[in-house]
């Protein structure tokens, strides 16, 4: 028995030490991910679990991929870019880093995918970036608003994000609190994390000399049930500014408490709470009209429920083509319109990528956008170089009022 | 009858092998990378069999000690220049070098989280069942946390990237197939470390306690010395194989090791077979593939309902419970046992036969 084990364990060895010898060939002929009729793209999204609720982003790109494919061009008379039909692959990561790793490793290595885009959340992202750099295959429009795929971009030249950071956007709302309310008393609140940070970073740099106007900060952690104690305190410091940089769940649950701690001051939410109209709401019926009318945000984007979109000729097109390609869904939830949003700005660096486009092409696209994206706020650019990359850092504000937002004052440059 | 049954099992073994050593040369490298999450998940499904299967204690905080085994790799390999790459610094009585290769650093991963695995038991001596259970859940719930907390050692919420795996001491040898045999490799030394120590006295020691321990303890076997070695060896083995994810994965966070994984480790093991070495095989598949086959089931669409994946996960564990209350290996093995079983019958018969001519 004992020398057969042996003997098992040995011819193992053997054929291990032998294989393991020979190096394994790759043939990387053509570039990845195109053919004569395909570009093949994809990317790693929340479609269960705890953050679900961004699910609607990838159909979104989706649906415009779609028109695009069957839709004639206008300059060369044919149908997806140049020629080629999108092919737009998206795994469920469950918001869980290691399986974006695992999933984007079966994008590159099973469907031999041309780019990773769109790509969400920010850990989920941090922990794929040192694989694609080294790969050097394209990781752009990152659907995450962390400040260092700008910052950084030196070290991971073939990163890029897309929306305005939260550095930006907390810099907007301090500069609006200077101008608007000089002698404000702010409590903030905030996730326990670099997502909190960032933002309380930019609010700070709005807020400049006036920093000293924050007398309380709180923070939270994401498995908090209850905020309670930190709201009872921040109620007590006599705070009448509340900046909630929280992200949507969290934000009804603090609201609701405000309510019920009786604590009413002005608020201000981040821009992925006023992304879609379901989590103000949902604080409306939770906290009641009066905790959440007039709370300030900002956005970036077009409000699809806005009617002061209902006669713009681009929110008519999103809407046809939601219908057309998916009759069934729900096309005013903000993250479709997200996700059709930036499915323009992909299409439009495919095609400055070039007729034969390699990865290379692609990078380089992304370091020379400057187009207005018809499905922004008018105004709002996308533009980079190869030193500026951030592609939309300009954001207006926009005020809550009875189950939808709407635009107040001018443009602010976020960087 | 025993004999054709270790010949049996010598054969099986010697094909399994065989065929872990041969796969990468014909297998893309997609398959090699899973092949590689599944000796990951075999080697901490060892341990968890030794402490559920062996010593008859639930735990359902597996895979926080299988994260202290990846936090402590991915510290060590960074080292004290890497963390401050990172803008992070950890206080200076931790003994962190200037990075070393990730294969050294099993071991010590190994050692890390066996000593909380043990320290973990000592007080967990006192409960038993469902309420051990419970005590080992809130390990792993408060694992994420407690990382939280840590911010300058762990890199908190935003977690730390590792150095990109690389092949060492100059092979000749890609990446992902360095890391297969590395995973593999150190499955196999481990599984039969685990084997030689369960065959002998603590073996018989821990069926002895499981199955009755008042007779257990009045033969002299001591309970706390014997459980507890259960559960840091256990520990231990999931911190050898949180090493290798942490080293395959090059990125740790505190969601990349949930309450839920620990389930899923729990429930894998169910699933393959608790109390053989088979079953944690066969659960450490289960874990790799159930997900990715339950994702693209032809029946379900996710369209339909995005949790579908978790449900199939669910009733393909309730239908193995209830078709196979021994789990999969267990479904093998009476297979496999009726087989011999006809096949020995018709040795004897030929045998006797001959006898007779004779």
């Amino acid at each position: 028995m004992r020398k057969a084990l042996v003997a098992v364990i040995a011819t193992a060895a053997l054929v291990i030490g032998a294989s393991g010898a020979s190096a394994m060939t790759r043939t990387d002929a053509a570039t990845p991910g195109i053919s004569k009729s395909l570009i093949t793209i994809g990317g790693t999204f929340p479609l269960t679990g705890p953050a679900s609720l961004y699910a609607p982003i990838p159909k979104g790109m989706q649906i415009y991929f779609s028109w695009i494919n069957s839709r004639k061009a206008k300059s060369d008379g044919k149908r997806g870019v140049y020629g080629r039909q999108i092919q737009w692959k998206y795994y469920d990561d469950q918001y869980t880093p290691s399986k974006t790793v695992e999933l984007t490793n079966q994008l590159l290595l099973q469907d031999n995918v041309f780019a990773i885009v769109g790509s969400l959340g920010t850990e989920h992202n941090q922990a794929i970036r040192p694989l694609l750099n080294q790969r050097k295959v394209p990781q752009i429009f990152v659907s995450t608003g962390a400040s260092f795929w700008g910052t950084q971009a030196k070290q991971f030249p073939w990163t890029i994000g897309w929306q305005p950071d939260y550095i930006a956007e907390g810099t907007a709302y301090g500069k609006w609190i200077v101008k608007n309310a000089p002698n404000a008393k702010i409590a903030v609140f905030m996730q326990n994390d670099d997502y909190g940070k960032d933002y309380l970073n930019g609010l700070k740099e709005g807020l400049g000399s006036k920093a000293s106007l924050i007398v309380s900060t709180e923070t939270y952690e994401v498995t908090d049930t209850s905020y309670a104690s930190q709201l009872a305190k921040q109620k007590a410091s006599g705070a009448d500014t509340w900046v909630l940089l929280t992200t949507p769940t969290p934000t009804v649950r603090a609201l609701a408490t405000a309510r019920a701690l009786a604590w009413k001051p002005d608020t201000i939410v981040i821009n992925s709470v006023s992304a879609v109209d379901s989590v103000m709401n949902a604080a409306r019926n939770s906290a009641g009209a009066a905790y959440v009318n007039g709370a300030i945000s900002s956005a970036y984007l077009k409000n699809p429920t806005n009617p002061k979109y209902a006669k713009d000729a681009w929110m008519r097109t999103y809407y046809r083509i939601m219908h057309k390609y998916a009759p069934g869904i729900d096309a005013r939830n903000g993250f479709y319109y997200y996700g059709f949003a930036k499915g323009y700005d992909v299409v439009r660096v495919l095609y400055m990528a070039g007729k034969n486009p390699t990865r290379q092409s692609l990078i380089d696209a992304t370091k020379r956008m400057n187009w207005a994206n018809p499905y922004a706020i008018k105004g709002v650019r996308d533009k980079t170089s190869a030193t500026d990359r951030f592609p939309i850092s300009t954001i207006k504000l926009i005020r809550y009022q009875d189950g939808s937002w709407t635009e107040f004052g001018g443009l602010i440059q976020g960087r | 009858m025993r004999r054709a049954l270790t010949v049996f099992n010598l054969v099986v073994i010697a094909v399994l092998v065989l065929a872990c050593a041969l796969i990468p040369q014909h297998a893309g490298e997609l398959t090699v990378q899973r092949l590689t999450y599944v000796g990951i998940y075999f080697i901490a499904l060892v341990g968890l069999n030794i402490l559920v299967g062996y010593s008859g204690q639930i735990s359902l905080g597996g895979y926080a000690f299988f994260g202290i085994g990846a936090y402590t790799t991915t510290l060590l390999t960074l080292g004290k220049p890497g963390m401050e790459l990172y803008g992070h610094h950890p206080p200076s009585w931790l003994p962190l070098g200037n990075g070393m290769h990730a294969i050294f650093t099993i071991p010590i991963a190994a050692l890390v989280a066996g000593l909380f695995g043990y320290a973990f038991g000592l007080p967990a001596q006192r409960l038993a069942g469902v309420s051990l259970a419970l005590a080992t859940f809130a390990v792993a719930v408060s694992f994420p946390q407690i990382l939280k907390k840590f911010e300058n050692v762990t890199g908190g919420g935003g977690g730390l990237n590792l150095n990109l795996p690389e092949t060492p001491f100059g092979l000749d040898v890609s990446v992902p197939h360095w890391l297969y045999y590395e995973a593999w490799g150190t499955a196999a030394v481990l599984a039969l470390v685990a084997w030689l120590l369960l065959r002998g006295r603590l073996g018989r020691s821990l069926g002895a306690l499981r199955d009755g321990e008042i007779a257990a303890v009045s033969s002299g076997v001591n309970p706390t010395a014997y459980k507890t070695f259960a559960f840091g060896i256990s520990a231990a083995y999931a911190g050898a194989a949180g090493a290798l994810f942490a080293e395959l994965v090059a990125y740790v966070n505190p969601d990349t090791f949930p309450a839920s994984r620990s389930i899923i480790l729990l429930a894998s093991l169910v699933l393959g077979g608790v109390g053989s070495m088979y079953g944690a095989l066969l659960g450490a598949f289960a874990m790799e593939y159930l997900q990715i086959w339950s994702e693209n089931m032809p029946f379900v669409s996710k369209e339909a309902s995005n949790q579908a994946p978790a449900v199939t996960f669910g009733v393909i564990l309730i239908l193995v419970m209830f078709l196979a209350p021994y789990g999969l290996a267990g479904l093998l093995r009476r297979v496999g046992r009726a087989i011999i079983h006809r096949l020995d019958t018709k040795t004897v018969a030929l045998s006797q036969s001959r006898r007779a001519e004779a």
